[in-house]
């Protein structure tokens, strides 16, 4: 089997080459610069059971890309890989996107119930165009189907096996509807998609073939490549400061001294945005992340960025260090938080630039980590595995104003002496 | 992996000995940050340690070109005073609430003004090239305020300082005073220095009913006539008028 990371490479040429609009190289991965637009679902289409969302205004080329690209990596032609998307739209029903039952079965002497699955739902490439047309109710169905990875209709269940899922969503109009917080919260990335920039939009002038017949020029990918991708993206070994990193930008974000056992997550009414914090000792700290989000970070977020973090450094042949995780993170966490609007309405973000500020504070958490917080961070594990007295350790470590050393480590040695 | 073997992976041996230093930040870019870190209704010192007189002048110029909301009105006129008593030169500034509050030497130039100018003022001059609203100077302790006329309860509770009113004032000039001078050029309405216990006030034109009601200390001079029942229930100070109307109080005098 030739090595498919050479097929994606040639896949990329060939998309640049046919003049498709992928978005502008916004990606810094230390010296190198790629569009996160295409290559989050390209690590996507290397993982199983993750979701991607586009989002951006129309005719942004997010649903072509997708299909595209789904095109590509299940060999199929274009047209076909169209049938299998959902579009969002009020009207849209259960029946229409995953399946109904077979009226023939009653015809028939048989006792089982049959159910007629969509292409959809059949299909391991799950496209949900315009998910945010979707009603809140009908939203729900998605929130089932991205936690449980499976479908269920009538009591029959169809599972299509590992699938690679990606969604597409406008900005808030008229004919949207908001998204559900747990739904955003099974999104493993968010990509802003934007319009083609003067020399974009000057290549697609130039274009002079559909985008089906550019689709019949893409490489394609054998069922034993798409099977060997996630494998090979497992294979990307990720360091220990990596996942150190990962463990406290979590936690940056996570604990609140005023919330109940200092999770933000337990918070429902009373938020940051909603006045909890004045008072506290960490409040307009631009150190402390805890006051400037809304929300805490689920465990998903941890699996997402290291999943992510290896399958964007196996695109790239690298390692899974620091600088992917600087570069992948702002995109796994901005669609999950919400920054409270007197940070984020402050030059230079003017209450519109949420990925910005995301990766500001990501940016300071992993910087603070790699730096101030590794006497603070040593010290505990030397508590832990008991080559220092735990007094002592409470003792030093009760000196570091950090929110992870008072609200975390104190109390987890409090607990072992 | 022991957890220190995964700490020790993590920074391959190199700590920093740097102790962690989580600094407050100073945010601070506009009223509603300053609202933030010290409430709606903080204390002169309050502001003053978050913007100082003497430190970034960007800042306050910043803070001071804002439209404050009803809720930032006080922190505006904290913030128009420090601004005033650090500058070198007379502070010209926009007519807003609260401009002058608590002043103590700085001099305030507006062009025109709205209510509670030069509140609590102990020092200092303010200069109101127009009319001002209500409250003008109210409990102001020293200092001087020049405008061209006012509202209601203007100059109320005043214990020390001057002001000169060009025109005319509303209702309830100089009500409690115990202290300071009053200059009227023009009329004044009814109740002026009602309850009045010290100080001066005089009036170059008419004055309205009640004048000096309750008085029980200081001095009311009026060039032109006073109202109905002038130095009604009065218990001490000396009202002199150029004349009054019925039911004046024993005591008022008329002018030499």
């Amino acid at each position: 089997m030739p090595d498919p990371r050479k097929k994606i490479t040639a896949l990329i040429r060939s998309l640049e080459e046919l003049r498709l609009h992928v978005g502008r190289k916004d990606l810094s991965i230390g010296e190198e610069r790629v569009g996160a637009q295409l290559f989050f679902p390209l690590a996507n289409a290397c993982l199983r059971g993750r979701a991607v969302l586009l989002y951006g205004g129309m005719g942004a080329n997010k649903t072509t890309l997708i299909n595209l690209l789904g095109s590509s990596f299940q060999s199929l032609e274009l047209d076909e890989v169209e049938n299998l998307m959902v579009t969002g739209h009020p009207e849209q029903t259960e029946e229409k996107i995953i399946g109904f039952l077979d009226p023939r079965q009653w015809s028939r002497d048989s006792s089982e119930t049959s159910v007629l699955w969509t292409p959809w739902a059949r299909s391991r490439w799950k496209l949900i165009n315009e998910i945010n047309r979707f009603p809140s109710g009908k939203q729900n169905l998605f929130l089932e189907i991205l936690q449980k990875r499976k479908i269920s209709y009538a009591g029959q269940i169809i599972e299509p096996g590992d699938t690679c899922y990606f969604a597409t969503m406008n900005p808030e109009f008229s004919a949207t509807y908001p998204m559900d917080e747990a739904l955003l919260d099974r999104i493993s990335v968010c990509v802003p998609a934007q319009q083609p920039d003067f020399l974009a939009g000057l290549a697609l002038a130039e274009r002079e073939r559909s985008v089906h017949e550019l689709a019949e020029s893409l490489p394609r990918f054998s069922p034993q490549e798409f099977d060997a991708l996630p494998g090979l993206v497992a294979g990307v070994g990720i360091s220990s400061r990596v996942e150190l990193a990962i463990l406290c930008l979590l936690r940056d974000f996570t604990l609140c001294e005023r919330a109940p056992g200092f999770d933000k997550t337990q918070l429902s009414k009373a938020r940051p945005s909603l006045g909890l914090c004045p008072g506290c000792h960490y409040f307009n700290n631009p150190e402390a992340i805890c006051w400037q989000v809304d929300e805490g970070l689920s465990d998903r977020v941890r699996q997402d960025l290291r999943d992510f973090c290896r399958a964007m450094a196996f695109l790239l042949d690298r390692d899974a260090d620091l600088e992917v995780l600087r570069a992948v993170a702002p995109y796994v966490i901005w669609h999950r938080v919400t920054p409270v609007r007197s940070a984020l309405e402050r030059p230079p973000y003017y209450g519109a630039r949420r990925l910005a500020f995301v990766s500001e504070l990501v940016e300071k958490s992993i910087n603070r980590t790699l730096n101030e917080r590794a006497e603070m961070n040593l010290l505990f594990s030397q508590a832990v595995d008991g080559e220092l007295d735990i007094s002592k350790a409470l003792q030093e470590l009760s000196a570091f104003d950090d929110p992870i050393a008072r609200m975390d480590f104190i109390p987890a040695l409090e607990r072992m002496r | 992996m022991s957890l220190k073997g995964f700490m020790d992976d993590a920074y391959r041996g190199r700590t920093r000995a740097r102790r962690l230093e989580t600094r407050r930040g100073e945010m601070v870019f506009s009223l509603e940050d300053l609202a933030d870190r010290v409430g709606t209704k903080p204390s002169r010192a309050e502001v003053e340690a978050l913007v100082p007189g003497d430190g970034d002048q960007t800042l306050l110029a910043q803070l001071l070109a804002q439209e404050p909301k009803k809720a930032h009105q006080i922190l505006w006129g904290y913030l128009s005073s420090i601004a005033a008593d650090a500058s070198p030169v007379p502070l010209k500034l926009a007519a807003r609430d609260y401009a002058g509050l608590e002043l103590c030497r700085g001099t305030l130039i507006l062009a025109g003004a709205r209510d509670h100018l030069g509140e609590r003022m102990s020092g200092g001059r303010i200069f109101v090239q127009g009319p001002a609203g209500d409250y003008l100077g109210q409990e102001m302790s020293g200092g001087g305020i020049i405008a061209e006329s006012c509202r209601d309860y203007a100059l109320r509770n005043m214990r020390g300082g001057f002001a000169v009113l060009r025109g005319d004032a509303r209702n309830y000039i100089g009500i409690g005073n115990s202290g300071g001078r009053i200059v009227l050029r023009g009329s004044c309405g009814e109740r002026a220095g009602w309850l009045m216990r010290g100080g001066s006030l005089r009036i170059a034109g008419d004055a309205g009913d009640y004048l000096g009601l309750l008085m029980s200390g200081g001095r009311i001079i009026v060039r032109g006539r006073a109202g109905r029942r002038a130095g009604w229930r009065r218990k001490g100070g000396t009202i002199r008028a150029g004349g009054y109307g019925l039911e004046a109080a024993d005591g008022v005098l008329g002018l030499d």
